[in-house]
């Protein structure tokens, strides 16, 4: 039995120190998808309370024979697409034809910051789906497979976003190199 | 990763690297787990109605459960149409959370339906099923662009959405136009909310 079966098991026989154990074990890789994905700490936190507040009331439903990590990290991605929904529905961006928003025109400046800033600000610049598709693939070094199974999305599709994605980061790095 | 691209994998090895997290983070986390009750494993006897297994049919038994399943998908599509709903347009959808079968006080059927002509295939998301697009796709009928599937959930509030897949790869979530939106503080303005064994509000 894996540590992450055994806490469960222990949270399930009453003992939820336990599931402190695995809130630490994973709050901060959860916490570098989150912040990456939603481009700012607040809505992060909300992400990540709600994704292990989820996780610990469904954990009655968690089957062993799964991974805890990719259990968890379904319940935070589809917690940042609702953070991400809510916020981008007041702003009246969310939900469009993907078609749509990958086309649409970048009007903001080039940015010259620090690197951390720099590439939150560029990720942020990203379709939330594109984001999404880049930050599983090259941050969190999933397979497509993988990919398929917490979003719900084909691999085509998926590897369509990525692509997209990556030409996108190409286009922006040229223009700040141009400018 | 897929492409090798100087500046990709530079921003990729940069967001990659470890970011600060507040030291009470986990300590805020467990304060609210703390005010949970404690969650209760599956009950050895749903494991065990739930879990696969194999079961030997004579072929006359396997024909007479064949026959059974198909009125089932009748009584489904038969129930689909009578509801009127347009089918030439955009997608559209209603909860319908009226009892369909004898149950009990605290767990009903609810069916959900989603006209979406174009879909290549349609999942049911919610908190019922942990937002999970693999675990409850959604049947699509022989007549047309209607999709659907009956799902037994426990009485109260739920948010649910519908996850859309196109045919050249697009996915998009989409709330049900017909049932009330959840508010802002709950899941997120594009999911709606079903009322079990009371109505939507």
């Amino acid at each position: 039995m894996s540590d992450d079966a055994a806490d469960v098991q222990r949270v399930l026989s009453g003992d939820v120190d336990a599931y402190a154990k695995l809130v630490d074990r994973y709050y901060d890789r959860c916490a570098r998808f989150a912040i990456r994905m939603l481009g700012n700490r607040d809505d992060a936190e909300d992400a990540l309370q709600s994704t292990f507040l989820r996780a610990y009331r469904a954990l009655g439903r968690y089957q062993e024979r799964d991974r805890f990590s990719a259990w968890l990290y379904r319940i935070l991605v589809n917690q940042c697409r609702s953070i991400a929904a809510r916020r981008s529905h007041r702003e009246r961006v969310f939900v469009r034809e993907e078609a749509l928003l990958l086309n649409a025109p970048d009007k903001r400046p080039a940015w010259s910051g620090e690197d951390e800033e720099f590439v939150q600000r560029v990720l942020n610049e990203l379709d939330p789906l594109l984001r999404e598709a880049f930050l599983l693939k090259y941050i969190e070094e999933l397979s497509y497979e993988e990919m398929a199974a917490l979003t719900g999305a084909g691999v085509s599709a998926l590897k369509m976003r990525v692509k997209r994605a990556c030409d996108k980061l190409r286009d922006r790095w040229e223009r700040i190199r141009d400018d | 990763m897929t492409e090798s691209d100087p500046y990709v994998d530079w921003i990729a090895r940069e967001a990659k690297r470890a970011v600060a997290v507040d030291p009470m983070a986990v300590e805020r986390v467990m304060a609210r787990v703390r005010q949970e009750p404690l969650p209760v494993r599956r009950s050895a006897r749903w494991r065990w109605l739930v879990a696969p297994r194999a079961l030997p049919l004579s072929p006359l038994v396997g024909a007479a459960l064949a026959a059974g399943l198909i009125g089932i998908g009748v009584f489904f599509g038969h129930n689909i149409d009578r509801g009127g709903r347009n089918r030439t347009g955009g997608p559209e959808a209603f909860a319908d959370n009226s009892p369909r079968s004898p149950s009990s006080d605290s767990v009903r059927v609810i069916k959900f339906v989603l006209v979406a002509p174009h879909a290549a295939t349609v999942a049911v998301v919610g908190d019922f099923n942990n937002w999970d697009a693999q675990a409850t796709p959604m049947t699509r009928t022989p007549t047309g662009g209607t999709w659907s599937v009956a799902l037994k959930l426990p009485a109260g509030r739920h948010v649910y959405a519908f996850v859309v897949n196109g045919a050249n790869g697009t996915s998009q979530w989409v709330a049900d136009p017909t049932a009330p939106l959840a508010p802002e503080d709950g899941l997120g303005a594009p999911n709606s909310v079903v009322l079990v064994g009371g109505s939507a509000s």
